[in-house]
């Protein structure tokens, strides 16, 4: 018993000078965990979008339609950018991407409204930057409205009903939207709160295929083996445990910064969200081993790992619902770890679910771990033979 | 420098790790792309039902509402315990709640009546298509309301009519008028499967080159690799830009001679900032293991999914030193939009600024090149100062 213990210490200590002797190690996990923390963090002012560029269309050029502008640009949501007669300048601004959205006031406006003619107010989008757009259409569609009720409010005005009489006709109707567990709005909650556990998988998958591999491409897996007494396993946990160490630390700072001093919200249990981040950091280190074991050759396993674990941020849902995804693809997206740390995220953090909703995706990061002791013996067999090409 | 240039086409297609990065990462990633966001909308969306005033009008609303396409009445639940229930258990993202006196206030003339919509807000895309769908069925079911009211205050029908609808609109979505969440992304990370997987394949080559200790550092090298790349991306991205649109209903509806010419100094910038990354590179392998996590750093730098208004100046600069910044902008611009790739006359839009931003950084990234390669070249000279 106590050779083994002793063994994985020289394993240890053997991976530590390795480790050190090349600064890429601590590079790309630290280093880029740092940057990307810190870029995510910096990346979105309040997280809402706020003063998107619009361009109004003034073709009436009477003093209600310079209003309807001077009102919407009061609003936070918008910035009108541009005040034209001209539409074709406005859409080539579009097209410039300049502005995201369009509205028109039509010659006639202020006569056709006097004369009760009705007259018809256009808007346009642009779908090619979805947040940009989206902000833009919505703001518009509430100008619409506001016009619609201004206008019922001073017609009832001059029939002599007082204010409090008018809001009730103008308004007999009313949404109130309650945003579970973000009542910001806040765009970098969702985003953050994935993207950052997704890139630590990154590293953790990538680095561990680069450990591993390593020794096979330098053709030092003997040497490995050697100071484990041969033991396969031994020699695993031994090279695995500093960097095990390095990750978990860089999870639990992860967490403690995004939920600890960036306020985002915790509804639910803090001890079973850090577990599943500690489980889904062991999934993807499970994932690596898995990958250079059916694939022992350093640069075949590394870009496949690397392709794989990109998907996983389209796939986990947390920007595109996977509930409209095509149902193969919504398969696919459970192999993935990170749609799994997803789910824990939600439950935990967004829903206060109770346990038995994550446990479902814990046994299933744990299952990522079972499955990369089938390549052991595959593993094991190119450790000892380094039988695959060196590039 | 022709040596140079074959040479290197060898060495791409004699090198499996590099071929896969090139040319089979290159043309699968768009496809698996498009699979994933195949379905553009997120339509039926299932919400729960809470109606304490299981009244005629607020059966009416809920009719009108399922008939919308993107959400779909699932469960009808009896208190609000339940239905926060299905919304933790994600059965159910979204939940609409009728109040008691809901069908009282609405027959009060002076009275207002409210719902209330909880979202689920793990994804951005389930509350637009709760939201906005109820907002609609809100607004109309308002004016059918407002019409009975003011009719009862002894106003002729046809006066009701014009006082509510005074501002008819319309809405139209330019360009890509069906476009959902794919025809947004795709064209943007099309651009972006072009930058990384050129930047990890010359990081990979020029590793393997340094391991190997050839000779690469020459300004022959640096033209004859360029040309080499450049070759082969520029079918490649005649393939991803204007094949692929057209087969998988991307949009296109840009001029494909300007996409073509547009992406001439979009490679050209690319390549040579690869090169000057890969003179840090010591390893054939650690470009990849280093710079992975940079896809996503770029997307996000570049302002398309967060839109570049919001983004703090100082990553916004940063961002124009990148390649990606401005191809994806100058890209969406053309081919999403159908902006023009230089001015002709009066009004027409031009991805002009993103054409010469993109010829400066070419200029300013070989430049930068050389003097990498002629550093390191000299350095290599130096006896002693490797090891």
């Amino acid at each position: 018993m106590l050779i083994i213990f002793q063994n994985i210490w020289r394993v240890l200590v053997r991976e530590l000078h390795m480790m050190f002797a090349r600064p890429l190690y601590l590079f790309a996990s630290v280093g880029v965990m740092l940057l990307s923390t810190f870029f995510f963090l910096t990346l979105m002012k309040g997280g809402a979008a706020e003063k998107m560029p619009v361009a109004v269309v003034d073709l009436d050029q009477t003093s209600i339609s310079r209003r309807l502008a001077h009102e919407m640009q009061a609003t936070p949501s918008v910035d009108i950018q541009l005040i034209t007669n001209s539409y074709p300048e406005a859409r080539a601004a579009m097209q410039e991407g300049k502005i995201y959205g369009i509205f028109v006031i039509p010659d006639g406006f202020y006569r056709d409204l006097v004369d009760f003619k009705r007259p018809q107010m256009d808007f346009y989008v642009t779908n090619s930057y979805t947040v940009g757009g989206n902000t833009a259409y919505k703001q518009m569609l509430t100008m619409v409205n506001l016009t619609s009720g201004a206008f019922q409010r001073e017609v009832l005005r001059k029939k002599g009903m007082t204010d409090d009489v008018i809001m009730h006709r103008i308004q007999p109707l009313t949404i109130e939207g309650h945003m579970v567990a973000n009542p910001w709005g806040n765009y970098s909650v969702y985003l953050v709160s994935t993207i950052l556990p997704g890139i630590l998988g990154l590293i953790c998958l990538m680095l561990t295929i680069f450990a591993i591999g390593f020794e096979l491409k330098s053709r030092t897996s003997h040497a490995w083996l050697r100071a484990a007494g041969g033991n396969y396993t031994v020699a695993m946990i031994g090279k695995l445990i500093p960097y095990t160490f390095i990750y978990m630390v860089l999870g639990v700072g992860c967490h403690v910064i995004l939920y600890r001093f960036a306020g985002f919200p915790v509804y639910g249990s803090y001890g079973r969200l850090m577990f599943g981040l500690l489980l889904f950091i062991l999934a993807m280190e499970a994932l690596g081993i898995t990958m250079i074991g059916l694939l022992p050759t350093l640069r075949d396993a590394l870009s496949i790992g690397a392709l794989y674990a990109m998907l996983g941020f389209s796939l986990s849902g947390f920007t595109y619902p996977q509930m409209a995804m095509l149902p193969p693809v919504r398969a696919l997206s459970y192999i993935e770890p990170l749609r799994h740390y997803y789910l824990i995220y939600v439950n935990e953090a967004l829903m206060a679910a109770p346990v038995e909703n994550s446990l479902p995706n814990m046994l299933a990061l744990t299952g990522f771990m079972l499955a990369s002791l089938f390549v052991a013996p595959r593993l094991h067999r190119a450790l000892v033979y380094m039988n695959y090409p060196l590039k | 420098m022709w040596y140079d240039f074959v040479n290197e086409l060898r060495r791409i297609f004699r090198d499996p790790g590099v071929t896969v990065i090139f040319i089979v990462a290159t043309l699968a990633y768009p496809l698996i792309y498009k699979a994933v966001y195949w379905n553009e909308q997120i339509t039926n969306v299932p919400v729960a039902v809470v109606d304490l005033s299981n009244s005629p009008q607020s059966r009416e609303f809920l009719h009108r509402w399922n008939a919308s396409p993107d959400i779909r009445l699932t469960h009808t639940c009896t208190s609000m315990a339940e239905a926060e229930k299905l919304l933790r258990d994600q059965t159910v993202h979204g939940i609409i709640y009728f109040p008691r006196d809901f069908e009282r206030q609405l027959a009060d003339p002076l009275g207002q009546a409210h719902i209330s919509l909880y979202c689920d807000m793990s994804s951005f895309l389930y509350m637009k298509a709760i939201y906005l769908s109820c907002n609609q069925v809100m607004l109309e079911s308002m004016r059918n309301i407002q019409i009975d009211r003011y009719e009862q205050m002894g106003m002729d029908k046809e006066f009701a009519w014009s006082l509510v609808q005074d501002a008819p609109y319309t809405e139209t979505a330019l360009f890509t008028p069906t476009g959902g969440y794919g025809s947004f992304l795709i064209p943007a990370v099309l651009i972006l499967i072009l930058h990384q997987t050129l930047l990890f394949g010359i990081c990979m080559l020029g590793g393997t080159a340094r391991e190997e200790n050839l000779d690469q550092y020459s300004l022959r090298s640096l033209l004859g690799r360029a040309c080499a790349y450049f070759l082969i991306y520029y079918a490649l991205a005649t393939v991803l830009l204007g094949l692929l649109p057209r087969l998988f209903d991307i949009p296109h509806v840009g001029d494909i001679g300007d996409v073509l010419l547009f992406i001439v100094p979009y490679l050209l910038a690319v390549i040579f900032f690869g090169m000057c990354v890969s003179v840090f590179i010591r390893n054939r392998e650690s470009g990849l293991v280093l710079l992975i996590s940079t896809s996503l750093i770029f997307l996000f730098m570049a302002g398309i999914s967060w839109p570049k208004e919001m983004i703090p100046d100082a990553w916004k600069y940063l961002s124009y030193t990148i390649p990606y910044t401005w191809g994806a902008h100058g890209f969406i611009h053309i081919n999403s939009m159908g902006a023009s790739l230089i001015h002709t006359n009066g009004f027409t839009a031009s991805a002009s600024t993103e054409f010469i931003a993109l010829w400066i950084l070419t200029g300013v990234y070989f430049l930068m090149a050389c003097i990498l390669f002629s550093v390191r070249k000299y350095r290599l000279l130096e006896p002693n100062s490797e090891k």
